[in-house]
């Protein structure tokens, strides 16, 4: 293997490459990347055997061949070492030589033999602008359970309904669900995506605006742009059937600031205890809404903010957290909270937005 | 040939792992089973598709190799991907409950969906779980008919019978068993709800030829509780247009019922007249010995041992529906793991007095109204002394409901009834229960009496 290439293409994609190389697995290939110089490009290619992924990088090649180096071994050289120039990589001896025109490096090499191939995923496809895709999966990962206890909710789920592609993420204390509309995905009964692998694709597709070509089957999903092919191995399992639980009519709604609940929701958290409980208290009536929160060894605190409100009076407690995670998502001035008694979810969403959907259920006292 | 997959699989690896490094083993080997054996073809469950690649480019050969070796039917060997049972089942429960989040905070009452989205089939639904006596025997074998020729046995195929006799039951089982039976074969369950409001929302929203779409793509359909249809006339259309479609391109359709076509009200004749067209079966409510199995094997399945009185008991004194049936049992069960101990007779019973029959208040007269009306004699014949065989039959009848259904003590039926001694109408009431027994034109005598009472 002989090549030429650009510094600062080949520092990119190793970062991201590396990320996804196997660590701590049995077999130690796969905690290094696998070079391929063969036509007109450089590709490399990792595993975890949970997400694989192969970028190319335009590179001219003098001679094809490939070897595997440590993932973290090259990370770390090509995150210190280089300017913006051209690189030189050779294969002499499954060692691998890096000679830039100040330096040059000589790595171990392993044998790429034990290396795996990457599933080229046969199935269903559909293409989808990068920033829908990962505007969707953004507006509620945050919410899938993290424990793998039950990986159907440790992951999140993606399905068509009319012509939109909903995603939805709950760990069973709240629930984020996010309508992308999108015309010409097929029919999408359900994919549910590891949690796990949601951070390492929303890392690889984040700055990405092109195109991205969705393939799916039972198994495996993958995801592909000009020069990057992803794939993740999906869960086998059903998604809790979470439409049912969203209440549909409510006896108490209030609108409100988005900024002002914030601010009062941050200032009440230094009050709240070791639950991060905050106590709501809406009374449409004397038209009040409060805040509060308190702790014995700090003080207590209240908060009335301005809000439209109607319906009937109602008085619940909330974990904080749960309520700030979903700001994230909401990016319209103000917010709408809907309630259906004390002990039935909240549903927040954004005003005049009806395709984000925010569920949080209350706490006991 | 009768051979030991896991034997075999065991042997295999054990020559594997000696050929390859360790490292390489556990990673590409853990997790990994024959699944079955096919003619001559062996199926490898594997983890996930990245193992499926590798052993197919990489170790392919010399899996082929290892098989082959000790089994010379081997033909071919394939890969398929299956799911890992974690057993994490027991953590589980310890886990949850101990997270002080978990105790605070409620969670969102989100349920497991067990039915396939895809088909909408509950898999629990099947047929080794489905009991055959003679309610529905019939029944049964068309079904066993259906699932070998489908869409050209019996086609449509209507059943129908009361509530709680097993008709969703069957009817998902077909739709399992024709699943697994013909894996290209996709089929649909609805209840005729869901075909109605799928169908307005598709109005609603302009979309009537995907609504058509939607269910002509499946090759069996199955529609439960297709009664409601009467009254619907639009849906009536519309269901006629895509039974069509169905019947002509010989694929199964499957209806069920709780009356029989003709008894369905405002249904349109070119409906009617299609549904006959089929297989038209009834499930009656089981007779004893059935209702004794049934429990039986309620019984095994929760891994109980009763009393032989008791289940007798159960099986005599709960009538009607295997949904009370099976309500009962699970009353009695668990009062037997809450006392941890053997229930007596005297305790069932005491257990199964409320919950029996919905005890109903109506006039000792009404009754007498209405099961006269029902035998179409006089009302004052009843009140009278004459020992006419069809009065006197439904004299009993009207006995037996009033202390059956309403609760009236022995003496007061007497009284009410003409002045008949008590023993009378207890000597009624046992003929009465015991012919019911054995007489299934009694047992749908008095089940269409009590409907008359609601």
């Amino acid at each position: 293997m002989k090549l030429e290439c650009k510094i600062e293409e080949i520092k990119n994609k190793i970062l991201q490459v590396e990320r996804i190389t196997g660590k701590n697995l049995t077999l130690p290939v796969l905690n290094s990347i696998l070079l391929i110089a063969s036509g007109k490009s450089l590709k490399l290619r990792a595993t975890n055997l949970s997400l694989g992924i192969e970028v190319e990088i335009p590179a001219k090649i003098e001679e094809e061949g490939m070897v595997a180096i440590s993932g973290s071994v090259l990370s770390g050289i090509f995150s210190n070492v280089f300017q913006n120039e051209n690189v030189f990589l050779e294969n002499v001896d499954g060692n691998l030589l890096i000679k830039t025109k100040k330096s040059k490096i000589k790595l171990k090499g392993q044998s790429h033999d034990d290396f795996p191939t990457i599933p080229r995923v046969v199935g269903t496809s559909f293409e989808i602008e990068s920033k829908k895709l990962i505007d969707g999966i953004k507006s509620v990962y945050y919410s899938s359970s993290v424990s793998d206890i039950k990986p159907e909710i440790s992951s999140v789920f993606i399905h068509t309904n009319e012509e939109n592609l909903v995603f939805v993420s709950t760990d069973s204390f709240r629930l984020a669900e996010k309508k992308i509309k999108s015309k010409g995905v097929p029919e999408i009964q359900g994919i549910l995506i590891p949690f796990k692998n949601i951070s390492e694709i929303l890392r690889v597709f984040g700055e990405n605006s092109s195109v991205i070509t969705v393939c799916f089957n039972k198994n495996q999903i993958s995801f592909s742009s000009d020069d990057i092919y992803l794939t993740s191995r999906v869960i086998d399992g059903v998604f809790p059937d979470y439409r049912q639980i969203i209440p549909k009519t409510s006896t108490t709604n209030a609108v409100l600031l988005k900024q002002d609940l914030l601010s009062a929701l941050k200032l009440s958290n230094i009050f709240s205890d070791k639950f991060n409980q905050v106590n709501l208290k809406v009374t449409p009536k004397e038209k009040v809404f409060e805040l509060s929160s308190n702790n014995n060894d700090i003080g207590e605190n209240k908060t009335y903010l301005d809000a439209a409100l109607t319906g009937e009076s109602i008085e619940l407690g909330f974990n904080y957290k749960y309520f700030l995670d979903c700001f994230q998502s909401i990016n319209t001035d103000s917010i709408s909270i809907k309630f259906s008694g004390a002990s039935s979810p909240l549903v927040v969403s954004p005003v005049s937005d009806t395709s984000f959907t925010y569920l949080i259920m209350p706490m006991n006292r | 040939m009768n051979m030991n997959t896991k034997q075999l699989w065991k042997n295999c690896l054990v020559e594997i792992e000696a050929g390859i490094s360790k490292a390489n083993f556990s990673t590409w080997f853990k997790h990994t089973s024959i699944i079955k054996e096919d003619t001559g073809i062996i199926y490898i469950g594997v983890p996930n598709e990245f193992v499926r690649d590798w052993l197919i480019n990489k170790y392919h050969k010399l899996i082929t190799k290892t098989i082959a070796d000790s089994y010379e039917n081997m033909r071919a060997v394939e890969y398929s991907i299956i799911k890992i049972e974690n057993n994490r089942e027991a953590e589980r429960e310890e886990v949850l409950p101990t997270g002080s989040e978990a105790y605070i905070n409620k969670e969102l009452p989100l349920k497991d969906l067990y039915i396939n989205p895809e088909d909408n089939l509950n898999p629990r639904y099947r047929f080794d779980s489905f009991i055959v006596g003679g309610f529905n025997e019939l029944a049964y074998a068309a079904s066993q008919a259906i699932i070998d020729n489908p869409g050209t046995k019996y086609n449509p195929f209507f059943i129908y019978g009361g509530t709680g006799l097993g008709k969703t039951h069957l009817i998902q089982a077909v739709g399992n068993s024709i699943k697994e039976k013909y894996p290209n074969k996709k089929a649909h369950y609805m209840t005729l709800e869901k075909f109605a409001t799928d169908f307005i929302s598709s109005l609603q929203s302009n979309k009537a030829n995907s609504f058509k779409e939607k269910y002509r793509k499946y090759d069996l359909l199955v529609i439960d509780d297709i009664q409601f249809i009467g009254k619907m006339e639009k849906i009536q259309e519309e269901l006629f247009h895509t039974f069509n479609t169905f019947h002509e391109a010989n694929k199964q359709i499957i209806f069920s019922s709780d009356k029989h076509p003709n008894y369905i009200p405002e249904l349109a004749d070119r409906l009617k007249s299609r549904f006959a067209a089929g297989m038209i079966v009834d499930i009656s409510p089981p007779e004893y010995e059935s209702r004794l199995a049934i429990l039986k094997v309620k019984l095994q399945e929760l891994n109980i041992d009763l009393d032989k009185e008791i289940v007798e008991y159960v099986a005599s004194a709960v009538e009607g529906n295997i949904r009370e049936l099976e309500g009962s049992l699970n009353i009695i069960v668990c009062q037997y793991r809450l006392k941890n101990r053997p229930l007596s007779l005297a305790e069932v019973k005491n257990l199964l007095k409320n919950n029996m029959k919905p005890k109903k208040n109506m006039a000792i007269k009404d009754v007498v109204k209405i099961v006269s009306e029902y035998y179409k004699l006089e009302e004052t014949s009843v009140y009278e002394k004459t020992r006419k065989k069809e009065i006197v039959r439904a004299r009993q009848v009207v006995m037996y409901l009033l202390r059956e259904d309403f609760n009236v003590s022995y003496p007061l039926i007497g009284q009410k009834l003409g002045g008949k001694d008590h023993t009378t109408v207890i000597h009624s009431c046992i003929k009465i229960k015991n012919d019911l027994k054995n007489d299934p034109q009694l047992m749908q005598e008095l089940e269409q009496i009590r409907i008359m009472f609601k």
